[in-house]
């Protein structure tokens, strides 16, 4: 599904953030990628949505060479890979409803099935009758599930989440933790992004561990070892 | 899906105009003070140009004829000048027009008139007047004249015009090139001011704009509305400053025939006559500074 080759990163003037990464994600799992903070994680996941081109190495998504893709190709590609960002990047000027749509607006999808899909999405998380508020009129955990939403609103068959408990207090990172499990059971790869070790634990999934830019760690059942 | 994306991108603009509204309306207000200054600059050169076409216009030749000149021959000589290339009009005054104009002239004056009446006989002389089909061949003109040799001619001395019109004509010229460079100075600052007013209200929309892209929007998709928005941004600051100009130009025009009494001045009727040139110029530059705007602001921040 996801598949790392050699993959470095440098930053001006030779700041080098990821050192030769090699990482084959298989489909249907659920894996975390742990390390400190500054470590190289979100730039995996910047690689991975194409938002940073990586230097070295290739990257390859659902069989898709992603390495050199094009400003054009890069809005297809984050079409198919649903994102969920540690601060949520939601539209404040748009409602919930709207939030999740846009989604499915820049693809071009018919309005009534957009009114069919957004509500029964926005039901998963949980927040069916909130889908008129502003994201500002909501707490942040709630925020959070609208993103997931938005992710999935796709089907993705890879959801990226970065950090998606960061901003959250401990009863609403468990909840974000049980969303994404249960996305993950219903077929899609998730890659968590996380620095949080007690959310680590508790899953009892694969963790690949990074440290100063490289794959330090690998274990299929794995703990936060950090 | 065009057509969907199409009116999509609409909904979204005018979405984003409502919802930042205030952001919205001060844009709007920016955009029509530099309206307003561009009309304000418009009428100075319209007045201008006006001033210095009337005064050209009142500049005429009179050649003054034979007191004892038979009528069949003045209209004999007013026919071959007025075939003449680079004659506009010619008129006759005969003795007895000139000095019932010149008794009109001096109504109010008794001494003239019994200084008149004491002469006891008409002592002025008939005349041509001449005027000019193109201030600017005058000296063309003259030279015809000179040329035209009549007995009952009495004199063409046409060497006070010749000053008066070089004159006339460095003043225009000279008001020419101010209003050229004052005109370009502004339209630059309104330029700049638009533009810059643009760009911050986009700004605005920064973060907004990257997470669009980050969702997976193309950079048409993003930039369509905002390029809407300047557009609507443009015609309502045109019908403001039509709103605007229309009760200003109808409080001033008293003030200006007053003024400009003696001329024909009216930039009211000048405003009617080209209010789609006007206004509609005015949109469509509007409209191109903003679009441009747009594409540059919304093209920094969709990068990501």
């Amino acid at each position: 599904m996801i598949k790392l080759s050699n993959i470095s990163k440098i930053y001006p003037p030779d700041i080098t953030v990821l050192h030769k990464i090699n990482l084959h994600i298989k489909p249907g799992e659920f894996v975390s990628i742990v390390g400190q903070s500054g470590t190289g994680k979100t730039t995996l996941v910047k690689l991975l949505i194409s938002e940073e081109k990586a230097d070295e190495g290739k990257i390859i998504v659902g069989g898709w060479d992603i390495t050199d893709i094009g400003q054009a190709e890069v809005s297809s590609l984050r079409r198919q890979i649903g994102v969920v960002f540690q601060d949520f990047k939601l539209l404040y000027r748009k409602t919930l409803f709207e939030n999740v749509a846009f989604a499915l607006q820049v693809c071009g999808e018919p309005q009534r099935k957009i009114n069919n899909i957004v509500p029964q999405v926005l039901k998963i998380v949980g927040l069916e009758n909130k889908m008129n508020r502003y994201p500002l009129q909501i707490s942040g955990g709630e925020q959070q599930r609208v993103v997931i939403a938005r992710a999935l609103i796709h089907r993705p068959k890879i959801l990226l989440a970065d950090e998606p408990t960061g901003n959250l207090d401990s009863i609403n990172a468990d909840e974000i933790i049980e969303i994404l499990q249960k996305i993950n059971k219903f077929g899609t790869t998730v890659v968590l992004v996380t620095h949080n070790r007690e959310v680590v634990n508790k899953l009892r999934k694969r963790v690949i561990t990074i440290d100063n830019g490289l794959i330090v760690g690998d274990q299929a059942v794995g703990k936060y070892a950090l | 899906m065009f057509l969907l994306s199409f009116l999509r991108v609409i909904k979204f603009s005018l979405q984003d105009i409502v919802r930042n509204i205030w952001l919205s309306i001060i844009t709007i207000i920016i955009i029509t003070l530099a309206l307003f200054s561009v009309n304000l600059l418009l009428a100075v050169n319209i007045l201008t140009t006006a001033t210095v076409s009337s005064v050209k216009e009142k500049v005429d030749i009179s050649l003054y004829l034979k007191s004892d000149a038979q009528e069949n021959l003045i209209l004999a000589l007013k026919s071959e000048i007025s075939n003449l290339d680079s004659v506009k009009q010619i008129d006759y005054i005969s003795k007895q027009a000139a000095i019932e104009s010149f008794r009109e002239k001096h109504k109010n004056n008794p001494e003239i008139l019994q200084a008149l009446l004491e002469l006891g006989k008409n002592p002025l002389s008939p005349s041509l007047i001449i005027k000019p089909k193109d201030i600017n061949n005058y000296d063309e003109l003259i030279v015809s004249l000179n040329k035209i040799n009549n007995n009952i001619i009495e004199s063409r001395n046409f060497d006070d015009h010749k000053a008066i019109l070089a004159k006339i004509n460095n003043i225009a010229e000279k008001a020419n090139q101010a209003g050229l460079f004052v005109s370009s100075l502004f339209i630059l600052i309104t330029i700049l001011v638009v533009y810059n007013a643009v760009r911050v209200a986009i700004f605005t929309h920064k973060r907004e704009i990257g997470i669009m892209k980050l969702v997976g929007a193309s950079t048409w998709f993003i930039r369509a509305p905002y390029l809407i928005s300047g557009m609507i941004y443009a015609f309502l600051g045109v019908i403001t400053i039509i709103i605007i100009m229309y009760p200003f130009l109808s409080l001033i025009q008293p003030y200006l025939a007053t003024f400009f009494s003696g001329f024909e001045v009216n930039l009211l009727d000048y405003y009617n006559s080209n209010f789609l040139l006007i206004f509609g110029l005015e949109f469509l530059a509007a409209s191109l500074i903003n679009v441009l705007a747009s594409l540059v602001a919304v093209g920094k921040y969709s990068k990501v």
